[in-house]
This record gives C-alpha cells, sequence and structure tokens, in this order.
C-alpha cells in the first residue's frame, strides 16, 4: 500500500465524477455550443443565397466556443479554490503529502473528461450546422479538416487547465475568477491601445485567448494575422504549463 | 510514535508555537490540553506536514510524515473544521481519500460502519450535523489503519452517544498499541480519556506528565473538615498559614495544610472533630492553577 500518481489520478478521477456540479457544467457547456452552432446557421441559411463556405461554416458552428471557454476556465478554478473553500484540501494533502501530485492529477482527469466530451460537442455543433445548408451545397462531414474540429475542443480544455493553475495559485475563489477574467479578457484588450501599432499584433496572437481561437480558425482574410494552429496549439500549451508550474510552486510553498 | 523536537511556528510577528519538545508515546492516549491559540493545531499541522516549521521537527514514526509512502497508513488525522465538499457523499469522500493508497472500497464500508454512519453513506456530507460530520471525520482518520492518530478536538458537536463512543475508541485503539493524541478544552472528558498529558500555553510546553501526577502535583487539594469547635478550629487553622472557607456553620474547607496537619492541629488544641475529607482536585482546577502560574 503506497501512494502512486496512478492511484492520485484514480482518487481525483472519482472525487470530480462524483459531483453533479461537473455534469450539470459540461451539460450546459454542450447546449450552449450546440445551440449557438444551431440559432447561427439557422440564421444565416434562412435566407436565400446566403454563401457557403468552409471557413464561414467552421466560424459560425464554433461561435460558442469562446463562450464556454470561459465557463471551463472557471470550472477549472474551482477544482482547485473549492478544496480550499472546504477545507478538503487539509485532507486531501494529508493523504498525498508531496502536494504536487494532486495538482497534476486533477489536470489530468479534467482533460480526461472533457476531451472527450468537447470533441463530442463540436461534432455535433457541425452536424447540427450541417442540417441547416441549403440542400447540394453541404460540405460532407468528413471534408472538413480535423484539425479544426481538435482545436476547437481543445481551446476551451487548455482554458480549463489554465484555470486549474491560476486556482492553484491565488486559491480564494472570487479572487482567482478575477486575475483570471483580468489576464485573459481585460489585459488583451489592453494591449492594443498600449503598445506600439507596430508590435501590438504581434504580441496579441500570442494571449491564451487569441492562440486559443487560432487553434481552431481557419483563414477567413481577417486583417488580423493568427497563427498557424500548430503554432497556436505550441503556445498554448506553453501557456498551461507555466499556469501550472506557477501553481505547483504555490501548492508546495505556501501551508494550506 | 511522535517526536517532536524544538518545533517553532511564526506567523511574522506573532509566534504560534514556540519551541515545543515531547513524545506521543503508543500504547497510551496523550492528551493534548490548553487554551484556545495555545498553538495545539498548529502543532499538529506541523506534525502532519500542513504547515512548515519554522525551525525544529516533528517525526512521526521516525520520519518526517510527508517523506513516508503511505502516508494514511502511518497517521490519521482529524484536524477541527471541516474537511470534505458538500457535494460529495460520506462515501465518496472516503473513496476519495481510500484510492490515493490502493485502500480497497470493503475498508470504506468498515470505517463507516465503525463511526455508525453507514445509514447515511450516501447522502450528500453537506446535509450532515455538526456530529454526523465529526464521526465522517473520525473515519477518515481511521480509514488507513494508522499507527499514529491525531484528532483535534473530536468530541466538539458530539451527543453523549457520540462522546462515549470516541471514548471507547481511543481507549481501544491505545490498548491495540497505537499512538493516540487527542486535543480537548473539555477537562472532565480529558480526566477519563487520557493517560498521558501534554499541556501548552502560549507555544510553551507547560506540562508533561500523567493526569495522576498533574493533579497530585498541583495545591488545588483540599480537605473538608467538620466540627462543633468551627469557629476556634477556623481561628487555628489560619494561624497555621492555611486558607479556610466556610460553607456552613460548622463545616470548613481547608488548603494549603494537608489532611495530617490539619488532624494535628486539632488534636494539639483538643478540638472535636467530627469528619476530616481530603478532597482531590479535579483535573479542571490542576490545569486551572497551572494556567495562573
Amino acid at each position: 500500500m503506497r501512494v502512486t500518481f496512478a492511484r492520485v489520478s484514480r482518487a481525483e478521477w472519482g472525487k470530480l465524477t462524483a459531483l453533479r456540479s461537473t455534469w450539470v457544467v459540461f451539460a450546459a457547456a454542450a447546449l450552449i455550443t450546440v445551440g449557438l452552432a444551431g440559432a447561427i446557421n439557422w440564421n444565416v441559411y434562412r435566407q436565400p443565397g446566403a454563401e457557403v463556405s468552409e471557413p464561414l461554416l467552421l466560424a459560425q458552428s464554433f461561435l460558442g466556443i469562446d463562450v464556454i471557454s470561459l465557463v471551463l476556465g472557471v470550472f477549472g478554478i474551482l477544482l482547485i479554490t473549492g478544496e480550499y473553500s472546504s477545507g478538503l484540501i487539509r485532507a486531501t494533502f494529508a493523504a498525498v503529502p508531496r502536494r504536487a501530485p494532486v495538482l497534476w492529477a486533477k489536470a489530468l482527469v479534467l482533460a480526461a473528461v472533457a476531451v472527450p466530451v468537447m470533441l463530442a460537442v463540436c461534432a455535433a455543433s457541425l452536424a447540427v450546422a450541417e442540417f441547416f445548408v441549403p440542400d447540394g451545397q453541404r460540405i460532407p462531414l468528413g471534408d472538413l479538416p480535423v484539425g479544426a474540429l481538435l482545436g476547437a475542443a481543445a481551446a476551451p480544455v487548455s482554458l480549463a487547465l489554465i484555470g486549474v493553475g491560476f486556482g492553484a495559485m491565488l486559491r480564494h475563489t472570487a479572487a482567482a475568477i478575477t486575475v483570471y477574467v483580468l489576464a485573459m479578457l481585460v489585459l488583451p484588450a489592453l494591449i492594443q491601445p498600449a503598445l506600439p501599432e507596430s508590435v501590438a499584433d504581434d504580441v496579441l496572437r500570442y494571449v491564451p485567448v487569441a492562440a486559443a481561437q487560432a487553434m481552431y480558425s481557419v483563414d477567413t482574410g481577417n486583417p488580423f494575422e493568427m497563427l498557424t494552429p500548430g503554432t497556436a496549439a505550441l503556445v498554448m500549451t506553453g501557456w498551461v504549463a507555466a499556469a501550472l508550474v506557477g501553481g505547483t510552486a504555490v501548492v508546495l510553498r505556501r501551508d494550506p | 510514535m511522535i517526536e517532536v523536537d524544538g518545533l517553532t511556528k511564526r506567523f511574522g510577528d506573532a509566534i504560534a508555537v514556540d519551541g515545543l519538545s515531547f513524545t506521543v508515546r503508543p500504547g497510551q492516549v496523550t492528551g493534548f490540553l490548553g487554551p484556545n491559540g495555545a498553538g495545539k493545531s498548529t502543532t499538529m499541522r506541523m506534525i502532519i506536514g500542513l504547515d512548515r516549521p519554522t525551525s525544529g521537527t516533528a517525526l512521526v514514526d521516525g520520519l518526517p510524515y510527508r517523506r513516508h509512502t503511505a502516508p494514511l497508513r502511518v497517521a490519521g488525522v482529524m484536524l477541527e473544521g471541516r474537511a470534505l465538499h458538500r457535494g460529495r457523499t460520506a462515501r465518496a469522500h472516503l473513496l476519495g481519500l481510500a484510492r490515493t493508497h490502493g485502500i480497497p472500497a470493503g475498508r470504506v464500508d468498515e470505517v463507516l460502519t465503525e463511526a455508525g454512519i453507514a445509514d447515511v453513506a450516501d447522502r450528500r456530507a453537506g446535509g450532515f450535523s455538526l456530529g454526523m460530520g465529526q464521526r465522517l471525520g473520525v473515519a477518515a482518520a481511521l480509514l488507513g489503519d494508522p499507527a499514529v492518530v491525531i484528532l483535534d478536538e473530536p468530541v466538539n458537536g458530539l451527543d453523549p452517544d457520540g462522546v462515549l463512543w470516541i471514548r471507547t475508541m481511543l481507549k481501544e485503539l491505545a490498548a491495540r498499541g497505537r499512538t493516540v493524541l487527542v486535543s480537548s478544552h473539555l477537562m472532565s472528558e480529558m480526566a477519563v480519556t487520557a493517560d498521558h498529558l501534554l499541556v501548552v500555553s502560549r507555544g510553551r510546553l507547560l506540562a508533561d506528565t500523567t493526569v495522576d501526577e498533574l493533579i497530585e502535583r498541583s495545591g488545588a487539594g483540599r480537605c473538608l473538615v467538620r466540627s462543633p469547635d468551627a469557629d476556634r478550629l477556623h481561628e487555628a487553622l489560619a494561624a497555621g498559614g492555611a486558607t479556610v472557607t466556610r460553607p456552613e456553620p460548622d463545616v470548613l474547607e481547608v488548603s494549603v495544610l494537608s489532611g495530617p496537619e490539619i488532624g494535628a492541629t486539632a488534636a494539639a488544641h483538643g478540638f472535636v472533630l467530627h469528619e476530616l475529607t481530603p478532597r482531590r482536585a479535579s483535573l479542571e482546577q490542576a490545569y486551572m492553577e497551572l494556567m495562573a502560574a
């Protein structure tokens, strides 16, 4: 009998799936994403002669991803801060006094639940969108880029993992959510006016929210040039790693 | 066995634990006494590695708690206040801890039964009463069948049944060779449960002794004297340095002087005594005296 990372992960899996709120959040995320995809595409294609193209269809189908990315980000935060506010963290760390494996297991388990759910949600969004495309103009689902589907599923998951890191760094729910929203949404909005025009866009491309969107965007001819999906995935991996490393450092250093 | 050596914890300028050194031995119940804010909880948190000591060491079964590969087998802990998510059932809560060690689900059922909460095992812990929450906390502490059991104020919020259950359980654990450290501010409870006592105040150790010795050592004992010559005996005893109160006209309560000294004083003056009863101090009196010193 000993503590192993596999066992800590098994424990965290059980803890996550035993909470009703986990399923409420994922059900809500699914409804929002698929519902928005349906509503937008219905609205676009009820007008005769609406343009049908791959980039437009993807953009119209994945609009909800931006919304649920924040929802999942907050969910990631609560995964950690909920343990601190309930006092459970003391029992958890008494069982796993090395602490860091708990944080990593939580991140791993969140990804393990969220990735398949988001893949299904994104696929369903595309299917619903296709339903509203006029007959004869449908793009077969198999012809749509798989990368965009994977990217759309990965974007909210990576923002949720950044949330886990923020939760571990700040430990209080309200503080963590505030700082997360400031860092993810407000800070990028300030970059544009604060930096010289020549570099603002270059910086902006790399902020988490922009990189997350770039993972599932197809070039639409927008003047703002996003990262390519591959680069964006690497950048997001870096952000997730940075948030989790920061969270680990705080968890190890500060008394719970 | 818990070995604490020079344990110190500062929070900024405040010093919560100030150079504590003691050993908690297996096979007996050790009571951890002291007023609120004396540093009992902080000490317990440092023993299980939740708080990092400013200096000093705490070893559990020979190693710092963090270095054990199966910590729940080594020490089971219930700290003050709840440590559970309101949305999970009692069973899910315990499974979440058990799985980190590969403790089988059957053991979860065992401790649920042992704690008397098997019938509410599948109810969300958020709806638990204070007493049920305490029982779940104790169940969690027992999960790994640990060699060392550390409980912070375990009888808080328990009904008389629960208090008796804790008392019996602690004694059984000690009888089975476990090391038991339990804090409480209920002296009457400690007097019947604990074999050994650690008394702390403002982060310092005031006493490391047995219950009997602490009471013996305190001067809080008094004698009840019944005499038809109470008036004159009162004067004679007071002259001899005793502190005397008089609850009834023919009854004196005498402290400072011992029973034999009171008897000798009475005999020397030829006073008649109807009763001379030594009254042992309660643990509470001995404790209060220690605190006042």
